[in-house]
């Protein structure tokens, strides 16, 4: 793997990704303890970051093709029906690009920036892998990682754990997420043919999130 | 212009936005992104003054992070101010408070032009000896609730000089929020630092160290 790889799944990257539970804070609130955050976590790889990660990989092949990015982009807004959920997505995105134009004084994610309305996460950091020089294989590997982590990280906030037992989980779902990540890196079909994201209790429970006026996490 | 309001949990960052946005409001166009910690009780605290137009105060979360979101990881606040004043704009002045944090939290300059740290009498009058980035380097330090020293056993003069000792040159203002003359001496500040952002087209926030300037000369 890449150093460039490394620093792109580094929460201390500014993108903002610490503000987001990704659906964990109201599944608490819905009664999910400790036990139930690895399998939430799992959950999660299997029925969203894998179909997001192939969205990433797709715009990283996609890269500097401005009508195809363009596609992408509806892509996803048509396998998130949630509003709560693509707006999360596209300020996500635009908090990535925001700093990964700093990083990477690449053109591509500039031009990316200023078209685009939507900026969802995945197309984003697609776009932004392809700027920093990753290849399909690592870029799968930081979108499902990231997400893991993130969930993770905020699991501390949310449930009071032992961090090195949160560790303790990613590491033994790092296995999976190479196999995935492989899988997702050697899928040429195109993205119409490959699986969307299959979770529509998480889009559900954003939507209540979303309306609770005491919350630490924006989604 | 920017300026960031920060200082520990109820010192009265959102009572000086309030007193702030009265002082200006008629004058000056004022948007103000709060970072609550759990609630949006500040946004709504300020809405109710009446003083603004709801859609110029927006919340954001910060996910239990209030000092990463204004110094590490400014990414969240970013997008909140451009997408406020792209909304409301032009805006003259935006006020970014702060999710009540520790004597080490300080804005980045990319966040804030300046910034303002509000401590108290009431959290004891040792506070300024004690120091830390907040105290010694913001650009204006506010030591609020006067009124009640005589209560609580503080020296505002002490705490005054204390302060001025650990920090050169740089203002001091010591007032009580509930009594005249209220935020005056701090709205006038904020105004000199918007005549001099109109003339210069910028600010230099003392937080970020000795100004770059061209060197002719031997340190």
């Amino acid at each position: 793997m890449r150093a460039v790889a490394l620093l792109l799944a580094d929460s201390r990257f500014p993108a903002g990704g610490y503000a987001h539970s990704l659906g964990l804070e109201q599944a608490v609130a819905g009664g999910l303890g400790a036990d139930g955050v690895a399998p939430f976590i799992a959950a999660r790889l299997r029925l969203v970051a894998t179909a997001d990660a192939a969205l990433s990989v797709a715009a990283l092949r996609a890269a500097g093709d401005d009508g195809a990015l363009a596609r992408l982009d509806d892509e996803h807004a048509a396998r998130c029906p949630s509003p709560v959920l693509r707006d999360v997505a596209r300020r996500l995105g635009a908090q990535l690009l925001r700093s990964a134009a700093t990083a990477w004084p690449d053109p591509a994610i500039g031009r990316y920036r200023s078209v685009s309305a939507a900026t969802p996460r995945p197309v984003a950091l697609g776009v932004v892998g392809a700027a920093a020089g990753l290849d399909a294989a690592d870029l799968a590997t930081v979108a499902l990682y990231d997400d893991a982590a993130t969930v993770a990280s905020a699991a501390l906030k949310l449930l009071g754990l032992d961090p090195a037992q949160i560790a303790r989980w990613l590491a033994q779902l790092a296995p999976a997420i190479e196999e995935t990540a492989r899988g997702v890196a050697a899928d040429e079909r195109p993205l119409a043919a490959q699986p969307p994201p299959a979770a529509a209790g998480l889009e559900l429970a954003a939507a209540r999130h979303a309306d609770r006026t005491e919350r630490l996490f924006v989604s | 212009m920017r300026v960031g309001i920060g200082g520990p949990v109820g010192s009265g960052k959102s009572s000086l936005i309030a007193a702030l946005c009265r002082e200006l409001a008629a004058d000056v166009r004022v948007g103000v992104v709060t970072n609550d910690i759990y609630t949006t009780e500040d946004a709504q605290l300020l809405r109710a003054t009446g003083v603004l137009a709801p859609d110029r105060i927006v919340a954001v979360q910060t996910g239990c992070c209030p000092h990463t979101a204004i110094r590490d990881d400014i990414t969240i606040n970013l997008e909140a101010v451009e997408e406020l004043e792209r909304e409301q704009g032009p805006l003259d002045l935006v006020l970014v408070e702060s999710g009540g944090d520790n004597l080490t939290a300080v804005f980045s300059p990319a966040l804030a032009d300046v910034q303002v740290f509000v401590i108290d009498v009431a959290g004891g009058d040792d506070i300024p000896r004690k120091g830390g980035p907040g105290i010694a380097r913001a650009d204006l330090l506010v030591i609020n609730k006067t009124d009640l020293a005589r209560f609580v056993g503080s020296d505002v003069e002490r705490m005054t000089a204390d302060a001025s000792a650990r920090r050169g040159t740089l203002p001091v203002l010591a007032l009580s929020l509930t009594r005249p003359p209220h935020a005056t001496a701090v709205a006038d500040w904020v105004r000199a630092q918007l005549r001099e952002y109109a003339g210069r087209g910028r600010l230099h926030s003392s937080v970020g160290g000795v100004e770059p300037h061209p060197h002719e000369h031997a340190h």
